[in-house]
């Protein structure tokens, strides 16, 4: 149970404020915002997302650079409010069609009135956009979405941040469009996030697929739909695949240590066929979350390679070359390197002909920067830089530089190669055929190679 | 619409306020409820606009929801301070809450719950009564919620009108939203009650195991926390609970998943069958790493519980370690917790990947991070025996890097190995040797000089080293003040010389003409009588063997650690504190100022545990290692203690050890109660004893297995007295060949058994590698006597004479021959059994004692015998003649020793 829910911006004005049971003084915003901002305890310089002062217990999420807050006295169980804090997040967002500052300035009647019907005295009532819409009244004023910095194709999913919204729509689920009647349509995406640790010798030390089938309706009158899976698909790990990665690789079959479904999947053919149903609610939500350490075809090899060359000199040559298919094509990639505190100077060379690719060095915090913005299946590209330093290094290099970092967005590829085989849409509307969107983008969450 | 609701927010250059209220009176509905619009963009800004409340409540008639809901926002928020003229909203709010749209009953009761005023409070409990059996759910649902509210305001009139009944009845409602609701209010009223409410029997569990399934996401958790305070009757019970609740692992919810998991660890605990044990933890792995996926906040919530959940149950998620290794985007707060369950779960088989991880993060950019990946390495060196060896190899490596702050975390965390393996890695030294100039923390120079003078006989230039730090000596933090004082006295001890001879002057000077520190003035002070009174006796203090220490120090104490897994996914859990050490509402309001006894900036309880409260010991400093309890127990009686000086220079961790232990350090021999081959190894003696007024459980716990015990607990079953334990048994780890000693402070009358007296304690111990283990300790009565059980002669003869003569009773004991008259009376008296008279009946002597059991209860004794010959007679009266058989035990034993 909670006693305040506040969103506050990131300079710490008070955009959203609701007080559900008066028992928590009312400066407490600002009381939260400066603890966060100067937090110092102990071994942390970064709040914690639970903390509590002078006896009262605050939560917070961030939120496309948004505070969420909630604050409590009591021993309540903290991952429901924080899991609450997102899911007001998404549902305002579901009704906005966009979650930022300005929108909710815009709204600020309709969120109160949300935040009445998913709180009351504290406690959460419903979290559905499906179930609000039969109890909000007020319509969004949707805003506009041109007025937003250009969103390119592998951007669009970087505002979250982990499980990310993930879908490139942002209109209202629930707002009329301007020309009269709405689209009928549905998206299904497929989005996977790899962590990858790779030793310095290129074996892979650590690997994990996170994994979510999103799903976001617009279909009108609530049809069931049809998801079938890989249908040998197959979960929980035998024990004797914990270690390492002894399992066969060459096999199809996708193994997944474990996965879990929103509460609207019902799962009756599901241990049969590989198939889900169910009835989706209005809103974004993810149908499945799923996890994977089988071992897979990670996207990219990465090889770095630092050298003294000469004194107050050392070379630092970057490969990354993709292993997927020459139909696909890695949007946004970006390499990070730490490099010894010393250095003083990076020249780059970059390959001849290359396109599309800069370079930096930071000098603030020593980091040498390498961006491109795509990759084609198949190729490989290097860069060489020279470094200059400011004194004579004592140890190995290596030890002081590294590891290697790398982001990057893949649309059309998934790594676990779990697919959906078809999006059965049950009643189908008698004048047309609704849109399907099944798309499927990989990102890294952790791709790190040593060095 | 093309309305801008952000256009509320413009001001007006004419006065704001008249023309809202124009606007408000307008003829035209939309104009209208633009205005209340803008009255809330003002109240939400932080804007006075009461004085309009009038206006804004006139709007309150209307059909239309969007307006109804704006003016129930309003309301809600000045009806407090206008209660005056929130009366006037009463009538609509009474007439809304019989409407016929279910959406504007429920929002009647809701908005009226939220208005703490008394005169509308009034008026509430009709349509409350109403509308908790309406016909609609979402309305039920919203009353359910607002007897809440009700009884937050006054708990009294809920009682009275009957609402706490018609809230139980919902349990059964067939509406799980309902249910839910229901539920959470109960449980917060029961929270705020001292009476039992809502109790939970074996029929409401069903209802609720079965509303489970249907409810949504959060009404599950709702439902599942009621749940767990559950207890099943016996482990079928539990197992069918558990069996009802696993499929909830399977939610997409965090919530859900951490509270099922709760769930399931307190109905875990009744199991018996250790393959369904073993078939739940398996079930439980993959759903509790999969909430590592999560966003990085729940990641943490996560992380926190985990670190819990190892500690009780380490086989859970043992194979599992590679997913608590750091990614580079964590944040801070995630990756430290990640370190911590790492270490928790690094084994002699996962080390070498585990140090791999380490070494990688040593060499990161977060400071913070790489000082405790580098403590991390030596944490794994002191648990893991076997390991030792490659930590340090490791630790070396890292040192070279000469990184100032990596080096001189490395030196702390060494410093804590030599003290877990003395003489086995001295080689090392000289490699620290090498980097004393780059040394600027207190603690890490406290921490060389404590290695220098410790093994000064091996360091070829001891003396140099130690004077260098000398020269700065009066500027140094009193840490390292300490260390230096130490360090040179024990140099001295070892290399008498003339340089050491000097330098012991030079500080003994400074530390006790110019200081200020009193702790270095009395330290120094204590070295330098005993080095001119006997130095002989200087070596055996300041040189004295130190006890070997143990990681424990992120092990949290097994009592705190059993109240912590009851409170798993909640805020307790994530602290690692009890719930009533950060609630402070105990009736919501009463205390909303009050500040909480919480301190400031610890809310996280990172600072490791058992921070040592010895910040001036001869130890090396600040260690957070404890000594295992044969030394010094954890929580020494209080009676028993005496300021710890001795302990002090022999470089003990704690401040205090019981007198008797600096005495006897061995203990007197314990009778055994569990032998060795019962307890598989272990073996444990014990016995009840008194000291200074208080009454203890002395152990001896003698670990002959092949694995380290831990995780001890006792508990003692009912019996005649009451006996129980006053605190939680303080025992460390045991490593296999060693033993351990502790005193257990005991309390009385604490689980009284009814049925006939007995001097029986059953006596269950368990940990965390074996069985429950079960004995019987007959004890001697003469334990509980009071030290106030001596009496004067008179009232020894008016107690005597006023207790009739069924309340004596006597016993023969044909063999016992009292030897010394003198001696048996002291030996009687330090068992305060204490003599009173003593006269003579033809050739026998007759002796009067009086003793006292708690509770004030006296006991006369007379004794009969003639001295040096076999035969004694006993004769007691008391008012409770059914302990005179435990008496004549006890003074049997008495005499015969």
């Amino acid at each position: 149970m909670i006693s305040q829910f506040f969103v506050l911006s990131q300079r710490g004005d008070n955009i959203v404020f609701r007080d559900y049971r008066g028992e928590v003084q009312k400066g407490s915003a600002e009381i939260f915002f400066r603890k966060v901002k100067f937090w110092e305890d102990g071994d942390l310089q970064e709040a914690p997302p639970v903390f509590n002062v002078d006896g009262v217990n605050y939560f917070h999420v961030k939120v496309v650079g948004l505070l969420f807050v909630a604050t409590t006295r009591v021993n309540v169980s903290p991952s429901l409010v924080l899991e609450l804090l997102q899911r007001i997040a998404r549902v305002i967002k579901d009704y906005l069609g966009i979650l930022n500052e300005d929108s909710l300035r815009k709204n600020f009647v309709l969120v109160y009135e949300l935040l009445d019907e998913v709180i009351d005295f504290g406690y959460v009532q419903t979290t559905s956009t499906e179930m609000l819409k039969a109890y909000v009244f007020n319509e969004p004023l949707v805003v506009d979405a041109a007025r937003l910095s250009p969103l390119g194709p592998g951007s669009i999913f970087t505002q979250g941040t982990k499980r990310m919204p993930g879908i490139a729509v942002t209109k209202s689920v629930v707002a009329t469009e301007p020309g009269g009647r709405r689209r009928e349509e549905i998206f299904v995406d497929i989005i996977e996030k790899i962590s990858i640790t790779f030793s310095s010798s290129g074996y892979i030390l650590t690997s994990e697929i996170d994994g979510t089938i999103q799903m976001k309706s617009y279909l009108s009158g609530n049809p069931e739909i049809r998801l079938a899976l890989n249908d040998d698909l197959s979960i929980g790990r035998s024990l004797g695949a914990a270690y390492g990665y002894r399992s066969s690789s060459g096999s199809g079959t996708v193994v997944l240590d474990d996965c879990n479904f929103h509460e609207s999947v019902r799962l009756d053919s599901f241990d049969i066929d590989r198939t889900l149903s169910l009835i989706p609610p209005d809103g974004e939500f993810p149908v499945m979350n799923y996890r994977m350490t089988q071992e897979f075809r990670p996207p990219f090899r990465i090889n770095a390679l630092i050298e003294e060359a000469g004194s107050l000199k050392a070379e630092v040559i970057l490969k990354i070359s993709a292993e997927f298919a020459s139909s696909v094509t890695a949007n946004t990639i970006k390499l990070q390197m730490p490099l010894p505190k010393y250095t003083s100077r990076v020249s780059f060379e970059l390959e001849p002909g290359a396109v599309g690719q800069t370079t930096d060095f930071k000098e603030g915090n020593k980091r040498l920067e390498w961006s491109l913005k795509k990759i084609v299946g198949g190729s490989e590209h290097t860069l060489r830089a020279k470094l200059t330093f400011a004194q004579e290094s004592h140890v190995n290099l290596t030890k002081e530089s590294g590891p290697v970092s790398v982001t990057f967005t893949i649309p059309m590829y998934n790594a676990s190669r779990l697919q959906v085989k078809y999006l059965q849409i049950a009643k189908k509307s008698a004048t047309h055929e609704p849109y399907r969107w099944v798309r499927y983008v990989t990102q890294a969450n952790s791709y790190v190679a040593r060095i | 619409m093309s309305r801008n609701d952000s256009k509320y927010f413009s001001t007006t250059k004419k006065g704001e306020i008249p023309e809202l209220k124009e606007e408000l009176n307008s003829q035209y509905k939309d104009k209208r409820k633009d205005a209340v619009k803008k009255v809330i963009a003002a109240m939400t800004v932080g804007k006075d606009v009461s004085s309009l409340f009038t206006d804004v409540v006139n709007c309150m008639q209307t059909e239309n929801l969007e307006l109804k809901k704006l003016v129930y926002l309003y309301l809600i928020n000045y009806a407090k301070s206008q209660p005056d003229l929130a009366i006037l909203a009463v009538n609509t709010f009474v007439k809304d809450s019989q409407d016929p749209n279910p959406l504007i009953r429920a929002l009647a009761v809701r908005t009226m719950g939220c208005i703490r005023v008394d005169k509308i409070t009034e008026y509430l409990c009709d349509p409350l009564q109403r509308c908790l059996k309406d016909d609609d759910p979402y309305v039920r649902k919203t009353a359910a919620i607002c007897v809440a509210k009700l009884y937050d305001i006054n708990a009294e009139l809920v009682e009275d009108r009957g609402f706490l009944d018609s809230l139980k009845d919902l349990i059964s409602d067939n509406n799980p939203m309902v249910v839910a609701n229901a539920v959470a209010a109960l449980a917060e009223i029961q929270d705020n009650s001292s009476r039992p409410i809502f109790e939970l029997t074996s029929t409401t569990l069903t209802k609720l195991l079965t509303a489970l399934n249907e409810c949504t996401e959060w009404g599950q958790v709702f439902i599942l926390d009621a749940l767990s305070r559950y207890k099943a009757a016996d482990a079928r019970e539990a197992e069918n609970i558990v069996e009802r609740v696993t499929p909830r692992l399977q939610h997409a919810n965090c919530a859900v998943v951490l509270s099922s998991v709760k769930m399931i660890l307190q109905q875990m605990e009744l199991i018996t069958s250790t393959d369904v044990v073993r078939n739940l933890c398996k079930k439980m792995a993959p759903p509790l790493v999969t909430l590592l996926s999560a966003e990085p906040e729940i990641q943490y919530v996560a992380l926190r519980n985990i670190n819990l959940i190892v500690q009780r149950r380490p086989t859970i998620l043992a194979h599992e370690i590679k997913v608590f290794f750091c990614k580079y985007n964590d944040p801070i707060y995630v990756k430290m917790e990640k370190l911590e369950i790492m270490i928790k779960l690094a084994s002699d088989r996962n080390i070498d990947q585990v140090l791999l991880e380490f070494k990688e993060y040593a060499t990161e950019v977060d400071v913070d991070f790489v000082r405790k990946a580098v403590r991390a390495i030596g944490r794994c060196a002191i648990k893991l025996e076997r390991a030792a060896e490659r930590c340090i190899s490791v630790l070396l490596e890292l040192i070279k890097i000469k990184v100032n702050y990596v080096v001189q975390e490395a030196i702390i965390v060494i410093k804590d190995i030599f003290r877990r393996y003395p003489n086995t890695y001295e080689s090392i030294i000289a490699t620290l040797c090498e980097n004393l100039d780059t040394l600027d923390e207190p603690e890490a120079k406290a921490s060389m000089i404590w290695i220098i003078g410790e093994y000064a006989e091996r360091i070829d230039n001891a003396d140099e080293l130690l004077e260098s730090f000398l020269e700065n000596f009066p500027e140094e933090p009193a840490q390292v003040q300490l260390q230096l004082l130490t360090a040179t006295v024990k140099l001295f001890l070892k290399k008498p010389t003339e340089g050491p001879q000097q330098m012991i002057q030079v500080v003994l000077n400074n530390a006790t003409a110019e200081t200020d520190n009193p702790d270095l003035r009395d330290r120094a002070y204590i070295y330098w009588r005993l080095l001119s009174t006997d130095p002989e006796a200087a070596k055996d203090v300041v040189l004295a063997e130190k006890p070997v220490i143990t990681d424990d120090s992120n092990q949290l104490d097994p009592s705190l650690l059993d109240e912590l897994l009851v409170n798993i996914a909640t805020l307790s859990s994530v602290y690692h504190k009890p719930p009533d050490a950060f609630v402070t509402r105990t009736h919501s309001l009463a205390q909303k100022t009050e500040d909480g006894d919480y301190p400031e900036g610890d809310e996280i309880g990172y600072s490791e545990s058992h921070a040592n409260p010895a910040n001036g010991a001869a130890s090396p400093p600040s260690s957070s290692y404890s000594v295992p309890a044969s030394v010094a127990p954890a929580s020494p009686p209080p009676s028993a203690l005496v300021p710890d000086l001795l302990g002090d220079l022999m470089g003990m961790d704690d401040s205090v050890v019981p007198l008797d232990q600096t005495a006897t350090p061995a203990g007197p021999a314990l009778p055994i109660v569990l032998p060795a081959s019962t307890g598989q190894g272990l073996q444990i003696s014990a016995q009840l004893t008194r000291q200074d007024g208080q009454i203890f459980y002395s152990m001896l716990f003698e670990n002959s297995t092949q694995v380290p015990l831990d995780g001890f607990m006792i508990q003692f079953n009912k019996n005649t007295f009451g006996l129980a334990a006053a605190g939680p048994l303080q025992v460390p780890q045991l490593q296999p060949g060693t033993s351990t000693r502790t005193l257990l402070p005991m309390v009385l009358f604490q689980n009284m058994s009814q049925g006939p007296p007995n001097s029986l304690l059953q006596v269950a111990v368990k940990n965390n590698q074996q069985p429950m283990w079960y004995f019987n300790d007959k004890f001697s009565f003469h334990v509980l006597f009071t030290e106030d059980g001596k009496m004067e002669r008179s009232t020894f003869l008016e107690t005597w004479r006023s207790l009739p003569d069924s309340n004596e009773v006597s016993k023969d004991f044909p063999d016992i021959v009292v030897g010394g008259v003198d001696v048996t009376l002291d030996l009687l008296a330090a068992s305060n059994v204490f003599f009173i008279a003593k006269r003579k009946n033809a050739n026998q002597d007759v002796f009067y004692f009086s003793a006292k059991i708690p509770r004030g209860t006296p006991l006369l004794v007379e004794l009969t015998t003639v001295v040096g010959n076999p035969g004694v007679k006993c004769a007691i009266k008391t008012p409770s003649p059914e302990m005179s058989a435990f008496f004549f035990e006890a003074i049997e034993t008495l005499l015969r020793s």
